[in-house]
């Protein structure tokens, strides 16, 4: 089974991409910010972050370079609710950029892209 | 002997003689005739001054003024004289010697008293007689010269009174010509102007002031007789008088005509003065007159002229100011400006008939009893002024350098050009097709003859146009209807208005520039204002936007799970569903709202606008074409590239034809066009987005593009002004034709791309 680590600031957030993630069959871990996430990091070993931009503490993007020093073929997806960033994200070595809105199809269906699963 | 009887009555004869009306050499001979036969003289003789000249006895005798007898009586010398003048010498001459008792030689010397007597009778009633003719001769010409103070009538009347008194056949009246300080015939009887010798005569009387006369006979040829005075006038020369043949036997001049000329050159003298100023005089007055009037004309030209500073209406009112009868009087004017850029005349405007029939009609439909400062004041350009002249005008464009082109010589040289009979070569309005001028190419470079019917005679005059130390352009003008020649007078006058015409122009251009930098400042500060609204509401709203956008995405995707986890169709599944579809819908204004907000960087490609455009047409639901609604594509071949950025020049034409779609309520027509522009030598690219629909209320005309305006319920108010937006960063321009009820037509213009190679170029 994926596991797919989700770094949010948004409680209602965290808590709606787990539900409709683990509906979709893959384990799903929780972070609230980049530095929790850094920490959690080594323990979950996820297959996948999606990985929120405006985040307190440590914001997605340093995140995202953190995480590149150590790990280069990790799939990660930003994921906010600002559209402005979506021509830098290769700039910043993620994987893929999603706009976050309330229909998950979009997000749902780069995971499993970036996963190498097929589409259900 | 004569008896005393005889005494007696030979006196009585003599003094019956002395005192008949016969002339005087009657007297003579009929004295001598009764001497002869009273004292039986073989001769008798009467010997004139002249005749005793030459002889030393008789001179003798003269002096001695006493009877001699000589030859021992063979014949005897009475002199003829009274108390103080000597007359002459009676001469008797005897067949035999005489011998003279002191009674008859008292007898004698009492006849020759009265022989005397007679010859001064007879001097003193010729000499009266003279003096009278003269005086009445003198009189005739005082009164003839105080009869009129016009010169050449007098002058004439001076000369054929004096030919009269002084008998001559002929005379030249000369009077000095100030400006060529020579002497100018001034009136000819007889045609002895023609002489050369008249001319030198004349000068030496001129400079020397003193009278010339020449009596010349000679064997075979016609005797000359002149006589020449000089007009004094305190004690200046004004003219000479000259006079030629006596008529009489032989011709000459006597000293008596000397000195009758000499008077009657006086008397002339003062009337010729009087006249010579009175001329003068009512030449100043006439020029003054005239100044007066054109001074009070630019008057009011230029009354007219400061009333408006309009630069079309200054213009016209320049040109109306020269056609009109009461300005200038021209058939027609026309007006060129230096364009400093392209270093070239431009034409502006021209006003004048374009056929005879229509300046006829012009002249007449004219108000009567304006003011010339009203008429150019009332008279109105036509609108639009499209009458052949003006419009061959203001197709003209004549390069600053041509040498052979009068306009453009006036311009380069600042001086007026009167023409009259155009040469080839020289003063000839050509216009060089280098630069592409219209006329200049058709006409093989002789734009007169577009002007004017016949190159060969079309006459004409330019003036040039001065605005503050530069030439600002040129007036060029002519009489092709009537014909009317061009004094030097008439182009000195327009000359002297052109100075007041352009600083009016000049005025009028720094208006326009004043004006047109007014407006650019003001839309420029209403710019900035709008921009600084849209970054502060910008800021805004890209705040709450991101605020409510994390709520918004749980509340959509709980929605969602609730709407799944219903199995039954039932009203919870429709609130779940009716969630759903708000937030759907509060998504769409969230983006819309962030698109128009953020400053996105643009990615500047070289585009091609009908790609953009088929792409736009592609992304409406059904390609557009509805049931109800038709697009109609009208694509010019090759379009110009322009810079911009591919996706949001898509979205912006997306809109418009979102926009029209919605206009149209589901039935109409779309019209897309495109095609290549030009604007003040820049090329652009026009779109025209036109649609069938009800068109814009006039009263929100204004607010189309503001942002959150709308007239739909269904709609933010963003979609005019992202398209705005989009346009005006790609340096472009929209624009709105509004027919309300019939639809509106939306007209974008983008700069083309710099490079000349546009598409099929």
């Amino acid at each position: 089974m994926k596991k797919i680590l989700v770094v949010d600031d948004e409680e209602s957030i965290r808590f709606l991409f787990k539900e409709e993630l683990e509906e979709e069959g893959f384990m799903v871990e929780l972070a609230s910010n980049g530095k929790e996430a850094l920490e959690k990091l080594p323990f979950v070993r996820p297959d996948l972050i999606t990985l929120d931009i405006k985040m307190p503490v440590m914001d997605g993007i340093e995140t995202l370079k953190k995480i590149r020093e150590t790990e280069r073929h990790l799939p990660i997806i930003l994921c906010s609710a600002y559209g402005e960033y979506k021509h830098d994200f290769t700039t910043w070595a993620s994987d893929a950029y999603v706009v976050k809105c309330a229909d998950l199809t979009d997000l749902k269906a780069t995971i499993r892209r970036l996963l190498g699963l097929v589409s259900s | 002997m004569p008896g005393p009887l005889n005494r007696y009555e030979l006196l009585k004869t003599i003094v019956h003689l002395s005192n008949a009306f016969t002339e005087i050499e009657e007297k003579l001979h009929q004295m001598l005739l009764s001497v002869a036969e009273a004292f039986h003289g073989d001769r008798c003789l009467f010997l004139g001054p002249d005749e005793i000249e030459g002889d030393e006895t008789l001179f003798r005798l003269a002096r001695e003024r006493k009877p001699f007898w000589g030859n021992e009586g063979s014949f005897a010398y009475i002199p003829v004289c009274d108390e103080t003048s000597f007359y002459g010498l009676l001469q008797i001459g005897f067949a035999k010697k005489e011998e003279f008792s002191p009674e008859e030689t008292d007898l004698l010397l009492l006849i020759s008293k009265e022989m005397a007597g007679a010859i001064r009778n007879a001097r003193l009633h010729l000499k009266s007689e003279q003096t009278l003719s003269e005086l009445t001769a003198l009189h005739e010409m005082g009164r003839a010269i105080t009869s009129t103070l016009k010169l050449d009538d007098l002058l004439r009347l001076i000369l054929e009174t004096g030919l009269k008194i002084l008998k001559a056949k002929g005379g030249v009246l000369r009077l000095e010509d100030k400006r060529t300080e020579g002497l100018k015939v001034k009136c000819n009887l007889g045609g002895h102007d023609q002489n050369p010798l008249d001319e030198r005569i004349a000068k030496r009387v001129f400079f020397s002031q003193t009278l010339f006369a020449l009596n010349h006979s000679s064997e075979g040829k016609p005797s000359l007789s002149i006589l020449c005075a000089p007009l004094l006038s305190k004690g200046r020369s004004l003219g000479t008088l000259a006079f030629y043949e006596k008529d009489a036997v032989p011709s000459r001049f006597d000293e008596r005509d000397s000195q009758l000329l000499l008077t009657m050159a006086n008397q002339m003298s003062c009337a010729i003065e009087n006249a010579l100023t009175h001329h003068e005089t009512s030449r100043t007055v006439l020029q003054n007159e005239k100044r007066v009037k054109q001074l009070s004309t630019l008057w009011e030209l230029n009354k007219a002229l400061l009333t408006t500073v309009h630069f079309e209406r200054t213009l016209h009112r320049i040109l109306t100011a020269i056609t009109v009868g009461d300005g200038f009087g021209f058939n027609r004017a026309m007006l060129f400006l230096v364009d400093e850029k392209i270093h070239a005349l431009k034409g502006k405007m021209a006003v004048g008939p374009d056929n005879p029939e229509e300046a006829g009609r012009i002249w007449n439909s004219l108000p009567r009893g304006r003011s010339v400062a009203e008429l150019v004041t009332e008279l109105q350009p036509s609108h639009p002024n499209n009458s052949l002249l003006n419009t061959l005008v203001k197709s003209m464009e004549i390069p600053l350098e041509g040498e052979d082109c009068i306009l453009s010589r006036t311009v380069l040289e600042g001086r007026p050009f009167n023409i009259q009979h155009p040469r080839p070569k020289e003063g000839w309005l050509k216009s060089l097709c280098e630069r592409g001028c219209r006329v200049g190419s058709e006409v093989g470079c002789c734009v007169g003859e577009q002007l004017g019917r016949n190159s060969k005679s079309y006459a004409f005059a330019t003036v040039p146009l001065w605005g503050k130390g530069k030439m600002i352009g040129v007036i060029l003008v002519d009489n092709l209807y009537n014909g009317n020649p061009i004094t030097d007078e008439d182009v000195e006058f327009l000359s002297m208005f052109s100075t007041q015409a352009g600083l009016a122009i000049e005025n009028a251009l720094l208006y326009r520039n004043l004006e047109e930098g007014h407006r650019e400042l003001k839309e420029t500060e209403t710019h900035m204002v709008q921009q600084e609204k849209m970054v502060a509401l910008g800021e805004l709203s890209a705040n709450i936007a991101h605020e409510i956008k994390n709520p918004l995405v749980a509340i959509g995707g709980f929605a969602r799970r609730l709407y799944r986890s219903i199995p039954e169709e039932g009203p919870e599944k429709r609130y779940a569903l009716t969630i759903i579809e708000e937030v759907t819908r509060l998504e769409k204004v969230l983006n819309q709202v962030l698109t128009y907000t953020r400053n996105e960087e643009k990615d500047f490609k070289e585009c091609n606008l009908r790609d953009i455009l088929e792409q736009s047409l592609s992304m409406i639901p059904g390609g557009g074409d509805g049931e109800g609604i038709r697009i109609v594509r009208q694509f010019s071949g090759p379009l110009p590239k322009v810079n911009g950025d591919f996706r949001q020049l898509k979205e912006a034409f997306f809109n418009l034809i979102t926009n029209a779609c919605q206009a149209m309520q589901g039935e109409g027509v779309i019209f897309i066009r495109a095609f290549p522009a030009s604007r003040n030598g820049s090329s652009y690219v026009r779109v025209e987005v036109e649609d069938s629909g009800t068109g814009i209320g006039p009263e929100n005309l204004h607010n189309i593009f503001n942002p959150f305006f709308t007239t739909k319920e269904s709609s933010l108010g963003l979609g005019l002004p992202i398209v705005h937006k989009i346009v005006t960063s790609h340096r472009g321009q929209i624009e709105v034709n509004n027919h309300p009820g019939q639809g509106v037509t939306f007209i974008v213009t983008l700069p083309a791309r710099e490079e000349k190679s546009g598409e099929g170029r």
